[in-house]
């Protein structure tokens, strides 16, 4: 009976448009966006992008999977629009060869992005035992963690714990009842019962850790 | 090529793309020639890696050491580092070129999420003789060392036995409240990590 009725929310889920197809289908409309504010985001995507595919893979997740195709989408939009704001800003030759050094790099980050889309392919794949194997002996690693309503974390942003700058765990995801939090900011809150979804070494996870079962009132 | 095995070549590959990407950003924002220089080294490393990689899992299946399905997954990881590595060497091409950066590059670059910070760690500093491995600079105020000059030394992508010590040059990845804190204890304006 429960297999039943969590395969029928799946059903009900895929039915919906995806996100990342809606932007593929949605007409490129020009926005007259700063390309500095382009370059920022991409960079920002490109480094996001990869650490969301490989928790997509390790936690079987295809939510996570359909976010990393929105960004994929989302990239080439950005990369689309970096490219006009530059040729509209080149006025000499000197503007276009420093310009061209910009939309190099846009090009990379827009590489990163796609290679974030083949590592969610893996999915396809038996991967089992091999993939999580490796991945458990990499520098960082990627952890799963819950918020229990006895941590002082509760109610408080990202921001004001600092918990990157204290457990050196940067959070990349936040799921929430039946939602989810791609990216979240300083002024993101965490509420009891978040699953959180952060990058990072063994020793911040473990003191992310107490901090988040509330075995610690600070987390420093 | 060492006798290690696939997985470990695979771990070797991700984790070194990765801090390419990072290494490659640093040059530009640091005006970095040298940097940029090592991610091209880095690149070969990384494309002789690979190629070896390749046969040598194909030659671990034919000897049935290992199964189809893993040497798929093993092959596909290791491209995707391989891919992140040239994206990383587009990125410093930028750097080596001989044409003035566009000021933008280093205003979105410090405006990003991510900042990379350079410090110079005084002879008063906290930092000064102790190893990464105790500063733990990482989980305690969430900045990852991705390179280090040492006098006339380079050195990517440190370890925890990596010695700091005073004069050397940090460069370090992280929160942008994290900055200061570095930039603090390089001074030794503050001795609490």
């Amino acid at each position: 009976m429960g297999k039943e009725k969590h395969r029928h929310r799946i059903i009900g889920k895929l039915q919906r448009t995806p996100l990342w197809k809606k932007e593929e289908f949605s007409e490129i409309e020009y926005e007259p966006t700063p390309v500095k504010e382009l370059l920022t985001e991409m960079k920002d995507i490109s480094e996001l992008i990869i650490d969301l595919a490989y928790s997509a893979v390790l936690l079987h997740n295809q939510e996570i999977a359909e976010e990393v195709r929105y960004l994929e989408v989302r990239m080439d939009k950005l990369n689309y629009d970096i490219r006009i704001m530059a040729m509209m800003a080149a006025r000499s030759k000197e503007d276009a060869e420093q310009l061209a050094g910009i939309l190099q790099i846009a090009q990379a980050a827009e590489k990163i992005s796609n290679t974030a889309g083949d590592i969610i392919l893996l999915m396809k794949e038996n991967t089992e035992p091999v993939l999580p194997r490796i991945l458990a002996k990499a520098d960082e690693r990627i952890y799963r963690l819950k918020v229990t309503e006895k941590s002082s974390g509760c109610n408080q942003t990202i921001g004001s714990l600092n918990i990157e700058s204290e457990t050196g765990m940067r959070i990349i995801a936040i799921r929430r009842e039946d939602y989810w939090i791609y990216n979240p900011q300083s002024k993101s809150s965490l509420i009891a019962n978040d699953i959180v979804i952060a990058r990072g070494t063994d020793e911040g996870y473990k003191q992310l850790d107490e901090f988040f079962l509330g075995k610690k009132e600070d987390i420093k | 090529m060492k006798k290690t095995s696939a997985e470990e070549v695979v771990l070797e590959i991700k984790d070194k793309s990765e801090l390419m990407v990072d290494l490659a950003y640093s040059s530009l924002l640091y005006n970095n020639k040298t940097i940029a220089e090592e991610v091209y080294d880095l690149e070969n490393l990384i494309d002789d890696l690979y190629e070896n990689l390749q046969r040598d899992t194909l030659e671990a299946v034919s000897k049935q050491q290992l199964t189809s399905d893993s040497a798929l997954t093993i092959i596909k990881l290791a491209k995707a580092g391989e891919e992140i590595a040239d994206a990383a060497m587009e990125i410093v091409d930028v750097q080596l070129r001989d044409v003035e950066l566009h000021p933008i590059i280093r205003m979105s670059l410090k405006e990003s999420d991510e900042v990379l910070s350079r410090v110079f760690v005084k002879k008063n500093s906290i930092l000064s003789g102790k190893t990464l491995g105790e500063l733990k600079l990482g989980s305690e105020i969430g900045m990852t060392i991705i390179a280090m000059r040492h006098k006339n030394r380079w050195l990517y992508g440190p370890n925890k036995k990596t010695l700091v010590e005073s004069e050397d040059i940090l460069f370090a990845k992280g929160p942008a409240d994290a900055e200061k804190h570095l930039q603090d204890l390089a001074d030794g304006k503050t001795m609490e990590i």
